[in-house]
């Protein structure tokens, strides 16, 4: 037994010092995200004289709006180890036909539901495809961002499709509540039901499941496909929302919306810490995530920096927070496959 | 196996059990009684048939046929569902832990405490039930709110046992649960097994580490190519006996140790 006493306090000590390393590991790319978020506002608040207004701000809230709201869904997605290519299609998609059959006289009301039920569709084909089916989701919604892109250039013949101003719908993309603009509330709201979802509830806990060991949370009974098709509903809904408020912003509906728009989402939540390798998610991560990414967007235009730097800043953001991700916190994780 | 003392009915009784892949026979016919807080050891070669016929009673594969009782009823299982509602819990050789959720979460993963009318986790009762369990378990692992990721092997066996073994079943199956396991640790499972066992619970143990067998079980049951060759006494069984059993060598005691 005295072998087994000492034992036991060796594994206490390694316990602890595992805890902490597993808390730091899981927090530290949140938190290098946080200071990274702090870094840049202050680097823009004295660069560029008009940052840090109220106005700028606020419509910097309402420019990631479409971006937050994808990467809320895309977090449970990727914290499946799946990925969702055809959020950028769907925008546009969801956007050129609720322009469309506006202009055919639906009521907004109905044109709503049904591009949200659109969106839900658009999930469950990607989320029947890879979780039903086991087809990888990078090829079925690679294939699913082609054939929407496709529809929705088809439906449109390439063209812009007006939204009356007069339609109570446009006040989803340009209407303000105290000020704040719908779509940065509507932004905030669907994050905090994210987060809420994502840590407090069953189906949050499956889905970091499922991304960590899918058969041994599918040995205890749990229907994994399910799940697994759900959080592919989630980002197709969530998609169709932002296809609404980029259509409605604009006013107009246009086949071109959305392109490199999966990139960006994808980078948000990769750039907040969650694995790609499925497991391991921070819905705080993913909301400084977007903010950082509309920081540097909005900072850059303010500096008179010629917009396509931004996409050039995205991409190399992006394979700096997977190397970081993959190489640099998983030290101090010390629990990565 | 009808030839029970009264008043002790047994756990579960397989009977003739057979199971074929294409040309494979895997299961020939085997019968294997268990009775109540009972620890039979299953011995055997590589494909002796051991796994297919303990994922047979786990509910996992579907045999051809032969008949299953359970406490002395008749049972049919479709899926691993059916035969964990009766309280038949299997522990799987890669342990089938999610490494990214803690302790706790893993204990309950399936089965969460819930609040908020079954929509929200009950995270609070979750790591009080836990810390319950474990202690009751005589698990050593002081805090459950860490990832399993970051536990010892034995620590995530004693984890994976004791999530089978929470929810009270009345037979439970391990497969290989010390084959990865340093020393040290191997004793915590077995240690484990027994304080399991002296609660009533049958255990079923596959293992390949003959010695651990004389320490916890009560009989050894020896399978090869697809049946059971030898139903045993391991307290006046040896070691020696136990290995030409399981490499099949001597011909002459099979009849005598048939059951």
């Amino acid at each position: 037994m005295t072998a087994t006493g000492t034992g036991t306090s060796q594994r206490v000590v390694t316990t602890r010092s595992a805890r902490a390393n597993a808390h730091i590991g899981r927090h530290a790319q949140t938190i290098a995200i946080a200071v990274v978020l702090v870094a840049l506002l202050i680097f823009f608040a004295f660069s560029a004289d008009r940052f840090a207004t109220t106005g700028n701000l606020l419509n910097l809230l309402r420019q990631i709006a479409p971006t937050l709201i994808v990467a809320t869904a895309m977090t449970f997605v990727i914290s499946t180890a799946g990925i969702d290519l055809s959020v950028g299609s769907t925008v546009a998609l969801s956007g050129s036909l609720l322009a469309i059959v506006l202009q055919h006289g639906w009521s907004p009301t109905v044109a709503l539901i049904a591009i949200l039920a659109l969106g839900a569709l658009i999930g469950f084909v990607n989320g029947w495809f890879s979780s039903y089916q086991n087809i990888p989701p990078f090829i079925v919604t690679l294939a699913m961002l082609s054939i929407m892109r496709g529809t929705a250039l088809r439906a449109t013949e390439g063209y812009s499709t007006p939204i009356s101003g007069d339609l109570w719908i446009v006040q989803i993309g340009q209407g303000r509540i105290a000020g704040v603009p719908v779509p940065a509330i509507l932004a905030v709201v669907v994050a905090l039901v994210g987060w809420l979802v994502l840590t407090r509830t069953p189906f949050g806990r499956y889905v970091i499941g499922l991304g960590s060991n899918g058969e041994s949370l599918r040995r205890t009974g749990v229907n994994t496909r399910k799940v697994g098709l759900t959080v592919y509903m989630l980002t197709g809904v969530a998609a169709a929302v932002a296809g609404v408020l980029i259509a409605t912003r604009l006013s107009s509906g246009s086949s071109n919306a959305g392109s490199g728009f999966e990139l960006e989402v994808i980078t948000a939540v990769v750039l907040g810490g969650t694995s790609l390798f499925g497991g391991r998610a921070s819905m705080l991560g993913t909301i400084l995530g977007a903010l950082t990414l509309g920081v540097i967007a909005n900072g850059l235009v303010l500096l008179h920096v010629s917009p396509f730097y931004v996409q050039i800043v995205q991409g190399a953001i992006l394979l700096l927070a997977i190397f970081a991700n993959s190489k640099v916190w998983a030290k101090f994780g010390a629990i990565r496959k | 196996m009808t030839d029970q003392e009264p008043g002790r009915v047994d756990r579960v009784v397989m009977r003739d059990i057979r199971k074929r892949y294409g040309m494979v026979d895997a299961l020939r016919g085997v019968t294997l009684r268990v009775g109540p807080g009972e620890v039979v050891g299953l011995v055997g070669d590589n494909a002796a048939g051991k796994s297919t016929l303990m994922k047979v009673l786990a509910g996992a594969v579907v045999p051809d046929s032969g008949e299953i009782v359970f406490d002395g009823r008749p049972v049919a299982f479709a899926n691993p569902k059916d035969a964990r509602e009766l309280g038949i819990e299997m522990v799987y050789q890669d342990l089938a832990l999610c490494d990214d959720i803690d302790v706790a979460g893993n204990l309950f993963l399936g089965r969460e405490p819930r609040k908020a009318g079954g929509l929200m986790l009950d995270v609070r009762k979750m790591h009080a039930d836990a810390r319950r369990h474990l202690d009751a378990l005589n698990i050593r692992i002081p805090l459950t709110d860490i990832p399993v990721g970051g536990l010892s092997g034995g620590q995530r066996q004693a984890v994976a046992i004791a999530r089978a073994v929470t929810f009270g079943p009345k037979l439970l199956i391990l497969d290989e649960p010390t084959a990865a396991l340093a020393v040290a640790e191997v004793e915590t499972v077995l240690e484990l097994i027994k304080t399991v066992s002296a609660q009533g619970v049958s255990v079923i143990l596959i293992t390949h580490r003959l010695q651990d067998l004389f320490r916890v079980c009560d009989r050894l049951c020896v399978m090869y190519e697809g049946t059971l060759r030898a139903d045993l006494d391991a307290r006046n069984t040896s070691l020696e006996r136990l290995v030409s059993e399981i490499v099949a060598h001597d011909e002459g005691e099979k009849e005598g140790s048939r059951r």
